[in-house]
């Protein structure tokens, strides 16, 4: 295989632009793994540098620069970006193609998560959550991430695809070695597993279809008629899966251990139970506070962006964690204000690949926040909290978040 | 006051239904934005200005009173 995305060696960058900057190495005593990057700004490294590790990659600081790479698509492809590079890479479906082609499956999910759609999963959505909750409540404590983060958006998941409760251990399985596991071959083999449990799924909900997203995707049919692309509903499956878990289990984890540290934040929400809007614009506020995920662009020729040389196949990453905080744009942008009046965070990204599941992965929050503060009485960190439970990369997050509170 | 979207720039994120459901929705196939009637009723005019100043995209604008036909 030929690394025909591998990036040049840089030699089109400035000799001012280069920084060392690895985003996956959380280094030892950092609790946060955001603050590595807004560590960045702190030292006040240039808003368009390049680091030559993971492959080298340039990094955007600037809100107004990341939310145009999101933007313009003839300059910042989606299409075959990890890094460090890998290749070939699935192309999943809507987020690794480009508009015009994004279309089509964008199209085809964009009505099963909408606003009206996502608040018909309300009920289902919460009983879950409160399956979940209801036996942590008499133990007093719980690694938060084992005991529900990570369960609730896999169970989530399940029911989005019309799968039995019974398989959540197996899918679990799945997801901690596709995300958290270092061993290339049992990463390969995951991504097999992974797949051939999808192909097995669609083929069942091909025959017998039902009221539920995989039957919506396997029975789509492209503006010919025919049905889509078996690869292509493969790689649109394989993204459903991944693009909910980890992303919603570290965001309820950073949220958790907001709260868990600041009691006037728990009381704010306590007092909001039965307000919407106000539960709804401080979740808004948490989503930008608490950004997970930093995304990856590819150069699609030779150009100047902001009077930067890029070259075609370069490599960008944005992190949403630094546009979140710009203060160009957010008054007073490192105060956690829950009242926030005006928030354009892009924790969800901008333009045409906005996530899809927003409007459901902000359900989820809601929800679970909302049943484990009827159920739990006010909760903090637990002091024999594991070090070094954190990780950074494409999504960065906790292995472990443990909470104690006063049993009932 | 009106409110107009650019359903061009609308990428779906609901902020302004979120803010003031009483004039924006969002539609059940594209998930974009839908203003029933752009003619904004008194009262709300604070929250529609919220609205637009939240929306990610750009995508939102209030204009004069209408009767000039904007
Ligand atoms: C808090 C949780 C979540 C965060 C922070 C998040 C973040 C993002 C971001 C930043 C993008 C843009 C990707 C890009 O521009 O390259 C995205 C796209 C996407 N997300 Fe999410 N996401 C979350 C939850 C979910 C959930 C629950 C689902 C669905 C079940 C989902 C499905 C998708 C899909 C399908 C796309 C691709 C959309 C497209 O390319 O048109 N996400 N997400
Ligand atoms: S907030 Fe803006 S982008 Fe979102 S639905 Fe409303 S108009 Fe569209």
């Amino acid at each position: 295989m030929t690394l025909q995305f591998q990036p040049p060696p840089p030699d089109h960058v400035a000799p001012e632009r280069m920084v060392e900057f690895d985003f996956f190495h959380i280094p030892p005593g950092v609790g946060d793994p955001a603050e590595i990057w807004h560590d960045l700004v702190r030292r006040g490294v240039p808003e368009i540098f390049y680091t030559p590790r993971n492959g080298g990659h340039w990094v955007f600081l600037d809100y107004a620069d990341i939310v145009e790479a999101y933007r313009d698509y003839s300059i910042f492809s989606t299409y075959q970006t990890p890094v460090p590079p890998i290749e070939p890479f699935p192309v999943v479906q809507p987020q690794a193609v480009d508009p015009p082609a994004h279309n089509t499956f964008r199209r085809l999910l964009a009505p099963m998560f909408t606003p009206i759609a996502v608040r018909g999963m309300t009920d289902e959505l919460r009983r879950r959550a409160d399956q979940l909750i209801e036996p942590l409540a008499e133990r007093g404590h719980c690694d938060f991430i084992g005991d529900f983060a990570e369960r609730f958006p896999t169970g989530t998941f399940l029911y989005l695809f019309g799968l039995p409760e019974s398989r959540l251990d197996e899918f679990l399985a799945l997801a901690n070695t596709f995300f958290r596991s270092t061993d290339p071959a049992a990463r390969a083999g995951n991504i097999t597993a992974i797949y051939a449990v999808l192909d097995q799924l669609f083929r069942d909900k091909q025959a017998n279809p039902g009221d539920d997203i995989a039957s919506a995707i396997v029975t789509a049919r492209n503006e010919a008629g025919e049905p889509h692309d078996w690869t292509d509903v493969l790689n649109c499956g394989f993204l459903l899966f991944v693009a909910g878990l980890d992303t919603v289990t570290n965001t309820l984890a950073y949220i958790w251990r907001y709260l868990a540290t600041t009691p006037a934040a728990q009381q704010h929400f306590r007092d909001q139970l039965d307000d919407p809007d106000a539960f709804l614009r401080a979740i808004e506020e948490l989503m930008r506070i608490n950004a997970v995920s930093n995304l990856f662009r590819r150069v699609t020729h030779d150009c100047e962006f902001r009077g930067v040389q890029l070259r075609r196949n370069d490599r960008v990453v944005l992190p949403n964690t630094v546009a979140n905080r710009d203060p160009r744009v957010f008054a007073d942008p490192q105060t956690i204000d829950l009242d926030r009046a005006v928030n354009v965070h892009v924790t969800f990204g901008v333009g045409p690949h906005r996530c899809v599941g927003s409007h459901l992965a902000k359900r989820e929050v809601m929800v679970a926040l909302q049943e484990w503060l009827r159920r739990i009485p006010p909760f903090e960190l637990d002091p024999d909290q594991p070090a070094g439970s954190v990780f950074g990369g494409s999504v960065m997050g906790f292995t472990s978040l443990r909470l104690r509170w006063d049993r009932r | 006051m009106r409110v107009l979207v650019d359903i061009s720039r609308c990428q779906g994120h609901a902020r302004c239904e979120d803010i003031c459901p009483e004039v924006f929705a969002t539609d059940a196939i594209e998930g974009k934005c839908v203003i029933a009637d752009p003619q904004v009723p008194p009262g709300l005019e604070d929250k529609v200005r919220l609205a637009v100043r939240n929306c990610p995209e750009g995508a939102l604008r209030v204009a004069g009173d209408g009767k000039g036909g904007a």
